[in-house]
């Protein structure tokens, strides 16, 4: 009994390490030459290059944050509250509403909504169960510190590492594709969120924010590249993020140089940059980045 | 004899659930980011001795935006031979700010940056004078 009970011992230390993860100019922004990167090509990106991009993708909470330095009140008609669940039934439709739930948590968590965010995070829940990433999800520490309000930085903390956990698992275990989906989820929603928001309440910032995701826009379809001619979802996600490049293409992003400032404050250093970048878009412009924005997200959510 | 087996099963079995979840050091510095700092990502750290000194080793992208102000916060883990350092370029290979001061010597554990060009910068890691370490850089905004 003695050794039988040492050798399962040894045999769950040795899961648990196996198991255990090791890790975790003065000028003018233009689109690379082609329009788009070759499926082949695209197939070639790293590992390392895939998790940059990932990266890259603007968080909602930035949005989220940006819309509260502007002192926009929050409104629950941005969030995607008709994406049911129980009625995603691929997964390419449960990857990507997982992208665009986890953007509309973002939002209610910096806004402090938590007690609203309770539905979502079940939604968020059964979607992950779906494509059985619900593991890297604490549902139940993430509902207790929604409820409980006391503690906005460890909830969005482990609200956006649980993400990048899943993220790093599907990428890992040859799931690229859910991944990228959820990724082009999170964006999608945080740029109908922006966008929205520009329609009601007009801020330069906010519509210099929206001109600038021309910066990695072309990131988002290097990332949905290998998967374009996967099936007819994939086609149809490729030619919408095709049209809104080309609603962003004659938009103008130009920097002026100048060297950084640095003052030495409390033990640690504030750097202030003195280059900035500037962003050339018309009315027009703007007004067909938001309707394309809004037709693509409604799409998306509009089987449910 | 077999009480002490079983004990030792269930917290064998803890531990590693607790591996599952979250690194304590990067949970350590989100924490220590501040009360106005709200987490954005987290990098993770570990390296061993350098053979030569010259490039930072670590290296990650991530876009940093117009009217935003960041808080670059690193933390090191106790068995760290050096302190963690952060130097950021911008997409021309220009540096933007470092947290080692190259005259003085000072190597500060947290930068605040006041960031006025959108785009993709890219974040450099390393310990200092190539040491062997572990640590963690974690970025919030500061509101």
């Amino acid at each position: 009994m003695k050794g039988r009970l040492f050798f399962i011992l040894i045999v769950l230390v040795l899961a648990c390490l196996s198991c255990r993860n090791s890790s975790r100019k003065a000028g003018e922004f233009v689109f690379p030459e082609a329009d788009s990167v070759p499926v082949g090509e695209a197939e070639k990106l790293s590992a390392e290059a895939i998790a940059d991009i990932s990266k890259n993708i603007t968080s909602p909470v930035e949005i989220a944050n940006l819309l509260q330095v502007m002192e926009v009140p929050f409104s629950p008609e941005y969030i995607a509250s008709s994406i049911d669940a129980n009625r995603q039934n691929t997964n390419f439709d449960k990857a990507l509403a997982l992208g665009i739930l986890g953007a509309d948590l973002g939002y209610l968590n910096m806004y402090e909504k938590t007690g609203s965010s309770i539905n979502i995070l079940s939604a968020i829940r059964k979607l992950a169960e779906g494509i059985r990433v619900g593991q890297f999800f604490d549902f139940e520490t993430i509902k207790r510190l929604s409820l409980n309000k006391s503690n906005l930085d460890s909830l969005l903390f482990l609200s956006i590492d649980s993400y990048t956990q899943i993220d790093k698992y599907l990428r890992d275990n040859d799931r690229g594709h859910l991944s990228a989906l959820m990724i082009i989820g999170v964006w999608i929603e945080g740029q109908y969120l922006a966008t929205q928001v520009m329609k009601q309440y007009p801020d330069p910032m906010l519509r210099d924010r929206i001109g600038e995701q021309k910066i990695i826009l072309n990131d988002l379809i290097l990332l949905a590249t290998p998967y374009c001619n996967r099936d007819s979802e994939f086609i149809s996600l490729c030619r919408n993020l095709q049209e809104m490049k080309t609603r962003y293409r004659d938009i103008r992003i130009t920097y002026t140089l100048g060297e950084p400032v640095s003052v030495e404050k409390d033990g640690g250093l504030v750097i202030t940059q003195t280059e900035t970048s500037k962003v050339e878009m018309t009315d027009e412009q703007l007004a067909a980045i938001i309707e394309v924005s809004k037709d693509i997200r409604n799409k998306l959510i509009v089987n449910n | 004899m077999k009480k002490y087996f079983i004990t030792l099963l269930f917290l064998v079995a803890g531990i590693c659930l607790s591996g599952q979840s979250s690194d304590p050091l990067v949970t350590r510095c989100v924490l220590s980011a501040g009360d106005n700092a709200r987490y954005l990502k987290d990098f993770r750290i570990q390296l061993g001795k350098a053979v030569n000194t010259t490039d930072l080793r670590y290296k990650a992208n991530m876009s940093l935006w117009k009217n935003t102000k960041y808080r670059f916060t690193m933390c090191n883990a106790d068995d760290s031979k050096g302190n963690l350092i952060l130097c950021i370029k911008d997409d021309a290979n220009k540096i933007v700010l470092s947290s080692f001061d190259q005259k003085t010597g000072k190597t500060y554990p947290y930068i605040d940056f006041v960031c006025n060009k959108s785009g993709i910068y890219q974040l450099n890691f390393d310990f200092e004078n190539g040491q062997q370490g572990s640590g963690a850089g974690v970025v919030s905004m500061i509101r």
